[in-house]
Protein backbone atom coordinates (compact mmCIF):
# COMPACT_ATOMS: atom_id res chain seq x y z
CA UNK A 1 0.00 0.00 0.00
CA UNK A 2 2.12 3.20 -1.52
CA UNK A 3 1.20 6.54 -0.64
CA UNK A 4 0.17 8.12 -3.87
CA UNK A 5 3.21 10.26 -5.12
CA UNK A 6 1.56 13.48 -6.59
CA UNK A 7 -1.75 13.41 -4.94
CA UNK A 8 -4.30 14.15 -8.45
CA UNK A 9 -6.55 16.45 -6.79
CA UNK A 10 -5.60 18.45 -3.60
CA UNK A 11 -8.08 20.90 -1.80
CA UNK A 12 -6.49 22.47 0.60
CA UNK A 13 -4.93 25.74 2.07
CA UNK A 14 -3.25 28.33 0.62
CA UNK A 15 -0.16 28.43 -0.21
CA UNK A 16 -1.05 26.34 -3.42
CA UNK A 17 2.08 26.73 -5.59
CA UNK A 18 4.70 24.49 -4.85
CA UNK A 19 8.16 24.33 -6.09
CA UNK A 20 7.93 20.19 -6.91
CA UNK A 21 10.93 19.62 -4.64
CA UNK A 22 10.12 16.07 -3.05
CA UNK A 23 11.89 13.70 -0.11
CA UNK A 24 11.78 11.26 -2.39
CA UNK A 25 13.57 13.72 -5.36
CA UNK A 26 16.30 14.83 -2.75
CA UNK A 27 16.98 11.51 -1.67
CA UNK A 28 17.10 10.09 -5.51
CA UNK A 29 19.67 13.07 -6.31
CA UNK A 30 21.83 12.17 -3.72
CA UNK A 31 21.91 8.38 -4.47
CA UNK A 32 23.01 9.91 -8.24
CA UNK A 33 25.30 11.96 -6.68
CA UNK A 34 26.53 8.43 -4.98
CA UNK A 35 27.01 6.57 -8.24
CA UNK A 36 30.35 7.57 -9.37
CA UNK A 37 32.01 6.42 -6.34
CA UNK A 38 30.10 3.24 -6.27
CA UNK A 39 31.25 2.39 -9.79
CA UNK A 40 34.84 3.26 -8.56
CA UNK A 41 34.39 1.35 -5.40
CA UNK A 42 33.00 -1.67 -7.89
CA UNK A 43 36.13 -1.54 -10.14
CA UNK A 44 38.76 -1.43 -7.36
CA UNK A 45 37.26 -3.70 -5.14
CA UNK A 46 35.38 -5.81 -7.52
CA UNK A 47 32.36 -8.29 -6.38
CA UNK A 48 32.83 -7.67 -2.73
CA UNK A 49 32.06 -4.33 -2.43
CA UNK A 50 28.94 -4.75 -4.70
CA UNK A 51 27.52 -7.21 -1.95
CA UNK A 52 28.28 -5.04 0.81
CA UNK A 53 26.13 -2.23 -0.73
CA UNK A 54 23.74 -4.86 -2.02
CA UNK A 55 23.42 -6.24 1.33
CA UNK A 56 22.99 -2.96 3.04
CA UNK A 57 21.18 -1.61 1.25
CA UNK A 58 18.37 -4.73 1.33
CA UNK A 59 18.65 -4.69 4.83
CA UNK A 60 18.47 -0.90 5.48
CA UNK A 61 14.87 -1.20 3.43
CA UNK A 62 13.50 -4.34 5.48
CA UNK A 63 14.56 -3.02 8.99
CA UNK A 64 12.48 0.67 7.77
CA UNK A 65 9.54 -1.68 6.55
CA UNK A 66 9.31 -3.55 9.74
CA UNK A 67 10.21 -0.25 11.96
CA UNK A 68 7.23 1.19 9.97
CA UNK A 69 5.30 -1.78 10.89
CA UNK A 70 5.64 -2.10 14.20
CA UNK A 71 5.38 1.79 14.96
CA UNK A 72 1.75 1.35 12.96
CA UNK A 73 2.93 3.95 10.39
CA UNK A 74 2.41 4.16 6.82
CA UNK A 75 5.58 2.54 5.18
CA UNK A 76 7.93 5.17 4.25
CA UNK A 77 10.21 2.79 2.03
CA UNK A 78 9.34 4.65 -1.17
CA UNK A 79 10.92 8.03 -0.10
CA UNK A 80 14.27 6.03 -0.53
CA UNK A 81 16.23 7.76 2.61
CA UNK A 82 16.41 4.13 4.06
CA UNK A 83 18.34 3.49 0.56
CA UNK A 84 20.35 5.90 0.99
CA UNK A 85 21.34 5.19 4.42
CA UNK A 86 22.49 1.53 3.54
CA UNK A 87 24.13 3.37 0.81
CA UNK A 88 25.74 5.69 3.28
CA UNK A 89 26.52 2.89 5.70
CA UNK A 90 28.42 0.39 3.23
CA UNK A 91 30.48 3.08 1.66
CA UNK A 92 32.30 3.50 5.57
CA UNK A 93 32.84 0.01 5.52
CA UNK A 94 35.85 -1.98 4.22
CA UNK A 95 35.00 -3.80 1.08
CA UNK A 96 35.87 -7.19 3.07
CA UNK A 97 33.44 -6.95 5.45
CA UNK A 98 31.60 -9.77 6.86
CA UNK A 99 27.71 -10.45 6.25
CA UNK A 100 27.04 -10.61 9.98
CA UNK A 101 28.46 -6.92 10.36
CA UNK A 102 26.76 -5.57 7.62
CA UNK A 103 23.26 -7.03 8.78
CA UNK A 104 23.72 -6.12 12.22
CA UNK A 105 25.49 -2.83 11.33
CA UNK A 106 22.56 -1.42 8.69
CA UNK A 107 19.91 -2.48 10.58
CA UNK A 108 21.29 -0.76 13.69
CA UNK A 109 21.66 2.34 11.49
CA UNK A 110 17.95 2.36 10.38
CA UNK A 111 16.32 0.59 14.19
CA UNK A 112 18.99 2.65 16.47
CA UNK A 113 20.02 6.06 14.28
CA UNK A 114 16.19 6.63 13.12
CA UNK A 115 13.04 4.64 13.66
CA UNK A 116 13.63 5.26 17.45
CA UNK A 117 13.77 9.16 17.18
CA UNK A 118 10.90 9.24 15.62
CA UNK A 119 11.84 8.59 11.59
CA UNK A 120 12.55 10.97 9.15
CA UNK A 121 13.59 14.05 9.86
CA UNK A 122 13.90 13.97 13.58
CA UNK A 123 17.22 12.20 13.96
CA UNK A 124 19.61 14.23 16.09
CA UNK A 125 22.94 11.91 14.86
CA UNK A 126 23.57 11.09 10.95
CA UNK A 127 21.89 7.29 10.97
CA UNK A 128 24.56 5.66 8.65
CA UNK A 129 27.18 6.79 11.48
CA UNK A 130 25.11 5.23 14.34
CA UNK A 131 25.24 2.16 12.61
CA UNK A 132 28.85 2.54 11.63
CA UNK A 133 30.37 3.26 15.61
CA UNK A 134 28.00 0.03 16.47
CA UNK A 135 30.41 -1.72 14.51
CA UNK A 136 33.52 -0.20 14.99
CA UNK A 137 33.12 0.05 19.05
CA UNK A 138 32.07 -4.15 18.59
CA UNK A 139 34.05 -5.31 15.89
CA UNK A 140 37.60 -3.83 15.67
CA UNK A 141 39.06 -6.44 13.45
CA UNK A 142 36.75 -6.40 11.23
CA UNK A 143 36.28 -2.86 10.55
CA UNK A 144 40.20 -2.93 9.89
CA UNK A 145 40.68 -2.63 6.43
CA UNK A 146 45.00 -3.30 7.10
CA UNK A 147 44.16 -6.92 8.64
CA UNK A 148 40.64 -8.15 6.77
CA UNK A 149 42.21 -7.32 3.12
CA UNK A 150 45.86 -8.53 2.93
CA UNK A 151 45.75 -9.90 -0.57
CA UNK A 152 45.90 -6.10 -2.07
CA UNK A 153 48.69 -3.80 -3.05
CA UNK A 154 46.91 -0.57 -2.09
CA UNK A 155 48.30 1.15 0.89
CA UNK A 156 46.14 2.39 3.77
CA UNK A 157 47.53 5.96 4.59
CA UNK A 158 45.86 6.38 8.07
CA UNK A 159 46.76 3.30 9.77
CA UNK A 160 50.73 3.88 8.40
CA UNK A 161 50.44 7.03 9.74
CA UNK A 162 49.20 6.11 13.27
CA UNK A 163 51.84 3.33 13.54
CA UNK A 164 54.79 4.04 11.35
CA UNK A 165 54.85 7.69 11.29
CA UNK A 166 55.14 10.60 9.01
CA UNK A 167 57.99 8.95 7.07
CA UNK A 168 55.93 5.98 5.95
CA UNK A 169 53.27 8.25 4.25
CA UNK A 170 56.13 10.96 3.19
CA UNK A 171 55.86 8.81 -0.60
CA UNK A 172 52.46 8.51 -1.45
CA UNK A 173 51.40 10.16 -4.56
CA UNK A 174 49.12 12.39 -3.40
CA UNK A 175 47.51 12.19 -7.11
CA UNK A 176 46.96 8.14 -6.60
CA UNK A 177 45.44 8.87 -3.45
CA UNK A 178 43.15 11.38 -5.05
CA UNK A 179 42.10 8.94 -7.62
CA UNK A 180 41.13 6.95 -4.75
CA UNK A 181 44.06 4.07 -4.94
CA UNK A 182 43.85 3.83 -1.11
CA UNK A 183 42.34 1.32 1.24
CA UNK A 184 39.68 2.75 3.78
CA UNK A 185 35.62 2.69 3.36
CA UNK A 186 34.98 1.01 -0.01
CA UNK A 187 33.30 4.00 -1.04
CA UNK A 188 34.58 6.18 1.25
CA UNK A 189 37.73 6.72 -0.39
CA UNK A 190 37.01 7.67 -3.89
CA UNK A 191 38.08 11.66 -3.42
CA UNK A 192 37.62 12.63 -7.24
CA UNK A 193 34.63 10.52 -8.01
CA UNK A 194 33.03 11.98 -4.39
CA UNK A 195 33.83 15.35 -5.15
CA UNK A 196 32.37 15.27 -8.61
CA UNK A 197 29.14 14.15 -6.52
CA UNK A 198 29.56 16.71 -4.32
CA UNK A 199 29.12 19.44 -6.60
CA UNK A 200 25.98 17.37 -8.24
CA UNK A 201 24.95 18.33 -5.59
CA UNK A 202 25.74 21.25 -4.75
CA UNK A 203 24.76 22.68 -8.20
CA UNK A 204 21.69 20.96 -8.00
CA UNK A 205 21.43 23.18 -3.87
CA UNK A 206 20.69 19.97 -2.22
CA UNK A 207 23.15 20.64 0.27
CA UNK A 208 24.62 24.27 1.22
CA UNK A 209 28.26 25.15 0.36
CA UNK A 210 29.12 26.03 4.19
CA UNK A 211 28.81 22.93 5.56
CA UNK A 212 31.97 20.89 3.38
CA UNK A 213 33.80 24.61 2.85
CA UNK A 214 33.76 24.89 6.85
CA UNK A 215 34.58 21.05 7.34
CA UNK A 216 37.32 21.38 4.80
CA UNK A 217 38.86 24.80 6.19
CA UNK A 218 38.52 23.57 9.51
CA UNK A 219 40.24 20.29 8.39
CA UNK A 220 43.14 22.06 6.34
CA UNK A 221 43.82 24.35 8.92
CA UNK A 222 43.81 22.71 11.88
CA UNK A 223 46.04 20.03 10.14
CA UNK A 224 48.34 23.06 8.73
CA UNK A 225 48.70 24.74 12.84
CA UNK A 226 49.92 20.79 13.53
CA UNK A 227 52.27 20.59 11.29
CA UNK A 228 53.77 24.16 12.23
CA UNK A 229 54.35 23.11 15.86
CA UNK A 230 56.15 19.70 14.77
CA UNK A 231 56.59 19.03 11.28
CA UNK A 232 58.10 15.43 11.52
CA UNK A 233 55.63 14.29 13.68
CA UNK A 234 52.27 15.27 11.98
CA UNK A 235 51.51 14.97 8.36
CA UNK A 236 50.08 17.70 5.65
CA UNK A 237 47.37 18.90 6.01
CA UNK A 238 46.32 17.93 1.87
CA UNK A 239 47.31 14.39 3.23
CA UNK A 240 44.83 14.36 5.86
CA UNK A 241 42.13 15.80 3.40
CA UNK A 242 42.96 13.29 0.90
CA UNK A 243 42.83 9.88 3.13
CA UNK A 244 40.24 8.26 5.25
CA UNK A 245 36.38 9.71 4.40
CA UNK A 246 36.96 12.91 4.81
CA UNK A 247 35.65 14.18 1.74
CA UNK A 248 32.85 11.66 1.93
CA UNK A 249 32.26 13.25 5.51
CA UNK A 250 31.94 16.90 4.53
CA UNK A 251 29.74 16.51 1.44
CA UNK A 252 27.73 13.36 2.56
CA UNK A 253 27.51 13.10 5.85
CA UNK A 254 28.20 16.23 7.39
CA UNK A 255 25.12 17.84 5.36
CA UNK A 256 22.56 15.10 6.73
CA UNK A 257 19.52 17.47 6.88
CA UNK A 258 17.74 16.62 10.04
CA UNK A 259 21.40 16.25 11.93
CA UNK A 260 23.02 19.67 10.92
CA UNK A 261 21.63 22.91 12.06
CA UNK A 262 20.09 25.77 9.62
CA UNK A 263 21.46 28.40 9.23
CA UNK A 264 24.46 30.40 7.76
CA UNK A 265 26.41 30.78 10.84
CA UNK A 266 25.32 27.66 12.75
CA UNK A 267 26.24 25.80 9.48
CA UNK A 268 29.96 27.05 9.47
CA UNK A 269 30.20 26.49 12.84
CA UNK A 270 29.22 22.87 12.92
CA UNK A 271 31.00 22.67 9.91
CA UNK A 272 34.67 24.35 11.35
CA UNK A 273 33.71 22.14 14.64
CA UNK A 274 33.69 18.76 12.88
CA UNK A 275 36.81 19.48 10.55
CA UNK A 276 38.82 20.47 14.02
CA UNK A 277 37.67 17.27 15.51
CA UNK A 278 39.12 15.26 12.70
CA UNK A 279 42.70 16.07 13.09
CA UNK A 280 42.37 16.10 16.78
CA UNK A 281 41.14 12.48 16.94
CA UNK A 282 43.62 11.74 14.21
CA UNK A 283 46.39 12.95 16.10
CA UNK A 284 45.78 11.88 19.60
CA UNK A 285 42.97 8.86 19.55
CA UNK A 286 43.42 5.40 18.71
CA UNK A 287 41.26 5.30 16.01
CA UNK A 288 43.08 6.17 12.55
CA UNK A 289 40.21 7.80 11.16
CA UNK A 290 38.10 10.33 13.13
CA UNK A 291 35.54 11.23 10.65
CA UNK A 292 32.59 9.45 11.80
CA UNK A 293 32.88 10.50 15.23
CA UNK A 294 33.52 14.17 14.95
CA UNK A 295 30.48 14.39 12.85
CA UNK A 296 28.93 12.49 15.78
CA UNK A 297 30.30 15.04 17.93
CA UNK A 298 29.79 18.09 15.96
CA UNK A 299 25.86 15.99 15.39
CA UNK A 300 25.47 17.10 18.81
CA UNK A 301 26.13 20.36 18.86
CA UNK A 302 23.22 21.05 16.49
CA UNK A 303 20.54 21.83 18.69
CA UNK A 304 22.73 24.21 20.60
CA UNK A 305 24.15 25.52 17.43
CA UNK A 306 20.04 26.10 16.20
CA UNK A 307 19.64 29.11 18.53
CA UNK A 308 21.51 31.14 16.77
CA UNK A 309 18.74 32.76 14.41
CA UNK A 310 18.42 35.19 11.77
CA UNK A 311 17.29 38.30 12.36
CA UNK A 312 13.36 38.21 11.70
CA UNK A 313 12.30 40.60 8.65
CA UNK A 314 11.11 43.65 10.50
CA UNK A 315 13.89 43.50 13.58
CA UNK A 316 16.08 44.43 15.21
CA UNK A 317 15.04 41.69 17.46
CA UNK A 318 16.91 40.19 20.18
CA UNK A 319 17.11 37.74 23.03
CA UNK A 320 17.42 40.51 25.14
CA UNK A 321 14.59 42.12 24.01
CA UNK A 322 12.50 39.45 24.53
CA UNK A 323 13.27 39.05 28.29
CA UNK A 324 12.33 42.94 28.11
CA UNK A 325 8.79 42.09 26.65
CA UNK A 326 8.36 39.18 28.79
CA UNK A 327 8.91 41.34 32.14
CA UNK A 328 6.39 44.37 30.49
CA UNK A 329 4.03 41.80 30.03
CA UNK A 330 4.12 40.70 33.49
CA UNK A 331 4.03 44.07 34.66
CA UNK A 332 0.79 44.95 32.70
CA UNK A 333 -0.89 41.84 32.96
CA UNK A 334 -0.30 40.87 36.24
CA UNK B 1 -1.92 -9.67 55.89
CA UNK B 2 -3.54 -8.75 52.38
CA UNK B 3 -1.88 -5.30 52.70
CA UNK B 4 1.21 -7.23 53.67
CA UNK B 5 1.16 -9.05 50.31
CA UNK B 6 0.24 -6.08 49.02
CA UNK B 7 3.08 -3.68 49.38
CA UNK B 8 5.22 -6.82 49.07
CA UNK B 9 4.56 -7.25 45.53
CA UNK B 10 4.08 -4.26 44.26
CA UNK B 11 7.71 -3.35 43.93
CA UNK B 12 7.96 -7.11 42.02
CA UNK B 13 5.62 -5.71 38.60
CA UNK B 14 3.76 -3.22 39.52
CA UNK B 15 6.54 -0.25 40.68
CA UNK B 16 9.72 -2.54 39.50
CA UNK B 17 11.69 -0.14 40.46
CA UNK B 18 14.56 0.21 37.72
CA UNK B 19 12.17 -0.26 34.34
CA UNK B 20 8.75 1.42 36.30
CA UNK B 21 9.69 3.82 38.42
CA UNK B 22 13.02 4.57 37.11
CA UNK B 23 15.00 4.90 39.66
CA UNK B 24 18.49 3.95 40.72
CA UNK B 25 20.17 4.31 37.31
CA UNK B 26 23.48 4.44 38.66
CA UNK B 27 24.20 0.73 39.21
CA UNK B 28 21.68 -0.30 36.57
CA UNK B 29 24.00 1.05 34.14
CA UNK B 30 27.66 0.48 35.71
CA UNK B 31 27.63 -2.78 37.06
CA UNK B 32 25.46 -5.06 34.25
CA UNK B 33 28.17 -5.84 32.24
CA UNK B 34 27.13 -9.55 33.45
CA UNK B 35 24.51 -11.54 34.96
CA UNK B 36 26.56 -12.14 38.24
CA UNK B 37 27.62 -8.80 38.78
CA UNK B 38 23.65 -7.80 38.44
CA UNK B 39 22.85 -9.94 40.78
CA UNK B 40 25.42 -9.62 43.46
CA UNK B 41 24.92 -5.54 43.23
CA UNK B 42 20.73 -7.03 43.64
CA UNK B 43 21.59 -8.99 46.94
CA UNK B 44 23.51 -5.97 48.30
CA UNK B 45 20.07 -3.61 47.72
CA UNK B 46 17.99 -6.00 49.08
CA UNK B 47 20.36 -6.37 51.79
CA UNK B 48 20.48 -2.32 52.77
CA UNK B 49 16.70 -1.57 51.49
CA UNK B 50 15.21 -3.83 53.81
CA UNK B 51 17.43 -2.71 57.01
CA UNK B 52 17.42 0.59 56.11
CA UNK B 53 13.51 0.78 55.71
CA UNK B 54 13.37 -1.23 58.82
CA UNK B 55 15.57 1.18 60.88
CA UNK B 56 13.51 4.85 59.46
CA UNK B 57 10.42 3.11 60.31
CA UNK B 58 11.44 2.57 63.60
CA UNK B 59 13.19 5.65 63.87
CA UNK B 60 10.21 7.50 62.30
CA UNK B 61 8.68 9.35 65.70
CA UNK B 62 12.27 10.17 66.75
CA UNK B 63 13.66 12.11 63.48
CA UNK B 64 12.59 15.77 63.50
CA UNK B 65 11.45 16.64 59.92
CA UNK B 66 13.87 19.18 59.39
CA UNK B 67 16.94 16.79 58.94
CA UNK B 68 15.38 13.89 58.09
CA UNK B 69 17.46 13.28 54.48
CA UNK B 70 20.61 13.57 56.78
CA UNK B 71 19.55 10.98 58.83
CA UNK B 72 17.98 8.62 56.17
CA UNK B 73 21.29 8.93 54.35
CA UNK B 74 22.85 8.57 57.97
CA UNK B 75 21.08 4.79 58.37
CA UNK B 76 21.85 3.82 54.61
CA UNK B 77 25.51 4.93 54.84
CA UNK B 78 25.81 2.45 58.16
CA UNK B 79 24.35 -0.56 56.54
CA UNK B 80 26.05 -0.19 53.36
CA UNK B 81 29.51 -0.19 55.15
CA UNK B 82 28.01 -3.50 56.95
CA UNK B 83 27.47 -4.55 53.30
CA UNK B 84 31.15 -3.39 52.29
CA UNK B 85 32.71 -5.41 55.28
CA UNK B 86 31.06 -8.03 54.50
CA UNK B 87 31.63 -8.69 50.47
CA UNK B 88 35.05 -8.12 51.78
CA UNK B 89 34.90 -11.13 53.99
CA UNK B 90 33.07 -13.37 51.64
CA UNK B 91 32.73 -12.48 48.42
CA UNK B 92 36.19 -10.29 48.01
CA UNK B 93 36.13 -11.27 44.11
CA UNK B 94 32.64 -9.68 43.63
CA UNK B 95 33.53 -7.05 45.41
CA UNK B 96 36.86 -6.09 43.33
CA UNK B 97 34.29 -6.07 40.15
CA UNK B 98 31.94 -3.82 41.57
CA UNK B 99 34.10 -1.47 42.74
CA UNK B 100 33.11 2.34 43.59
CA UNK B 101 29.27 1.21 42.97
CA UNK B 102 28.88 -0.54 46.65
CA UNK B 103 30.01 2.56 48.59
CA UNK B 104 27.57 4.36 45.94
CA UNK B 105 24.47 2.46 47.28
CA UNK B 106 24.27 4.96 49.97
CA UNK B 107 23.37 7.59 47.44
CA UNK B 108 21.20 5.64 45.35
CA UNK B 109 17.74 7.07 44.82
CA UNK B 110 15.51 4.09 45.76
CA UNK B 111 17.05 3.82 49.58
CA UNK B 112 16.58 7.36 50.25
CA UNK B 113 13.26 7.24 47.97
CA UNK B 114 11.40 4.57 49.63
CA UNK B 115 12.59 6.00 53.15
CA UNK B 116 11.01 9.02 52.19
CA UNK B 117 8.04 8.07 50.64
CA UNK B 118 7.15 4.76 52.40
CA UNK B 119 9.04 4.07 55.67
CA UNK B 120 8.65 7.33 57.91
CA UNK B 121 5.03 7.21 56.98
CA UNK B 122 3.78 3.53 57.79
CA UNK B 123 4.63 1.15 60.41
CA UNK B 124 7.51 -0.65 60.53
CA UNK B 125 5.98 -4.45 59.34
CA UNK B 126 4.37 -2.40 56.10
CA UNK B 127 7.89 -0.62 55.48
CA UNK B 128 9.99 -4.19 55.77
CA UNK B 129 7.63 -5.68 53.11
CA UNK B 130 8.34 -2.48 50.70
CA UNK B 131 11.48 -2.67 51.21
CA UNK B 132 11.85 -6.33 50.40
CA UNK B 133 9.27 -6.34 47.41
CA UNK B 134 11.27 -3.53 46.01
CA UNK B 135 14.74 -5.10 46.28
CA UNK B 136 14.15 -8.14 45.08
CA UNK B 137 12.50 -6.31 42.18
CA UNK B 138 15.64 -4.53 41.69
CA UNK B 139 17.63 -8.13 41.96
CA UNK B 140 16.36 -9.51 39.33
CA UNK B 141 15.42 -7.00 37.24
CA UNK B 142 19.36 -6.06 37.21
CA UNK B 143 19.88 -9.98 36.99
CA UNK B 144 17.86 -9.71 33.47
CA UNK B 145 19.75 -6.80 32.50
CA UNK B 146 23.21 -8.34 33.25
CA UNK B 147 22.14 -12.02 31.41
CA UNK B 148 21.09 -9.64 28.41
CA UNK B 149 23.87 -7.71 28.16
CA UNK B 150 26.74 -10.86 29.02
CA UNK B 151 24.60 -12.93 26.28
CA UNK B 152 24.95 -10.67 23.40
CA UNK B 153 28.58 -9.17 24.92
CA UNK B 154 30.40 -12.13 25.94
CA UNK B 155 27.99 -15.02 24.55
CA UNK B 156 27.71 -16.40 27.99
CA UNK B 157 25.31 -16.36 30.66
CA UNK B 158 26.89 -17.06 34.40
CA UNK B 159 30.04 -17.87 32.89
CA UNK B 160 28.49 -20.64 30.99
CA UNK B 161 29.70 -20.92 27.65
CA UNK B 162 26.18 -20.21 25.64
CA UNK B 163 27.31 -20.26 21.89
CA UNK B 164 30.10 -22.17 20.16
CA UNK B 165 33.29 -20.61 18.06
CA UNK B 166 31.49 -19.32 15.17
CA UNK B 167 29.77 -16.56 17.76
CA UNK B 168 31.45 -12.83 17.36
CA UNK B 169 31.12 -11.17 20.58
CA UNK B 170 28.98 -8.43 20.58
CA UNK B 171 30.72 -5.84 22.51
CA UNK B 172 28.94 -3.26 21.77
CA UNK B 173 26.96 -4.38 24.52
CA UNK B 174 28.81 -4.70 27.38
CA UNK B 175 30.25 -0.94 26.74
CA UNK B 176 28.95 1.59 28.06
CA UNK B 177 26.44 3.22 25.15
CA UNK B 178 25.48 -0.40 24.64
CA UNK B 179 23.99 -0.21 28.66
CA UNK B 180 21.86 2.87 27.44
CA UNK B 181 20.49 1.67 24.39
CA UNK B 182 19.71 -1.99 26.47
CA UNK B 183 18.12 0.13 28.69
CA UNK B 184 16.48 2.23 26.91
CA UNK B 185 15.41 -0.90 24.82
CA UNK B 186 13.87 -2.08 28.04
CA UNK B 187 12.29 0.44 29.09
CA UNK B 188 10.56 1.12 25.58
CA UNK B 189 9.53 -2.73 25.81
CA UNK B 190 7.41 -2.00 29.41
CA UNK B 191 5.76 0.62 27.73
CA UNK B 192 4.28 -1.06 24.77
CA UNK B 193 3.87 -4.32 27.70
CA UNK B 194 1.77 -2.17 29.63
CA UNK B 195 -0.20 -0.33 26.53
CA UNK B 196 -1.04 -4.31 25.60
CA UNK B 197 -1.97 -5.13 28.37
CA UNK B 198 -3.93 -1.82 29.18
CA UNK B 199 -6.18 -2.49 25.24
CA UNK B 200 -6.53 -6.50 26.20
CA UNK B 201 -8.61 -4.95 28.73
CA UNK B 202 -10.46 -2.60 26.90
CA UNK B 203 -8.33 0.47 28.52
CA UNK B 204 -6.95 3.58 26.34
CA UNK B 205 -3.17 2.94 26.29
CA UNK B 206 -1.02 5.62 27.79
CA UNK B 207 0.63 8.11 25.45
CA UNK B 208 3.74 9.86 26.79
CA UNK B 209 4.80 10.07 30.26
CA UNK B 210 2.67 10.27 33.62
CA UNK B 211 3.27 12.03 36.68
CA UNK B 212 2.20 10.63 40.13
CA UNK B 213 3.39 10.82 43.57
CA UNK B 214 4.15 7.57 44.55
CA UNK B 215 8.05 7.97 44.81
CA UNK B 216 8.24 11.76 45.00
CA UNK B 217 7.56 13.23 48.26
CA UNK B 218 8.61 16.76 47.72
CA UNK B 219 5.21 18.43 47.54
CA UNK B 220 4.08 17.24 50.76
CA UNK B 221 4.48 20.34 52.68
CA UNK B 222 3.94 19.17 56.05
CA UNK B 223 5.59 15.56 56.28
CA UNK B 224 4.09 12.91 58.82
CA UNK B 225 6.85 12.41 61.22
Amino acid sequence: MLRPQRPILTVSMAPHVHCGRTIKGHMGETIIALMPAMVMAAMVFGMDAVRVMALSCAVAVTTEALCNRLAGRDPAVDDLHALLTGLLFACLLPASAPWWLVTVGSASSIGLGKAIFGGLGATPLCPPLVGWAVCRISWPKAMDTNTTMLGTTLPDPLQQLKFFGTDAVASLDPMALFTGHQLGGLGAVHIAALLAGGVFLLIRRHIAWEVPVAFIAGLLCTAWIYQLLDPAAHAAPLLHLLTGSAVFGAFFLATDPASSPIGRIPSLIYGLMAGVMVIIIRVYSIYPDGVPFAILLANLFTPLLDRIRPRPFGGPYTLTQEKEDQATCVKHCG
Amino acid sequence: MNRLWKEFSKGLWKDLPPFKIVLGLCPVLAVTKTAYNGLGMGLAVIFVLTLSNLLVSLLRKAIPAKVRIACFIVVAASLVVCVELLMQAYAYPLYLQLGIFVPLIVVNCIILGRAEAFASKNPTHLAVADGLGMGIGFALSLTFLGSVREMFGYGTWFGMELAGDWYEPFAFMIEAPGAFVCLGLVLAGMNALTNWQRRTRGLEAIEGPIHDCKTCGLCATKPRI
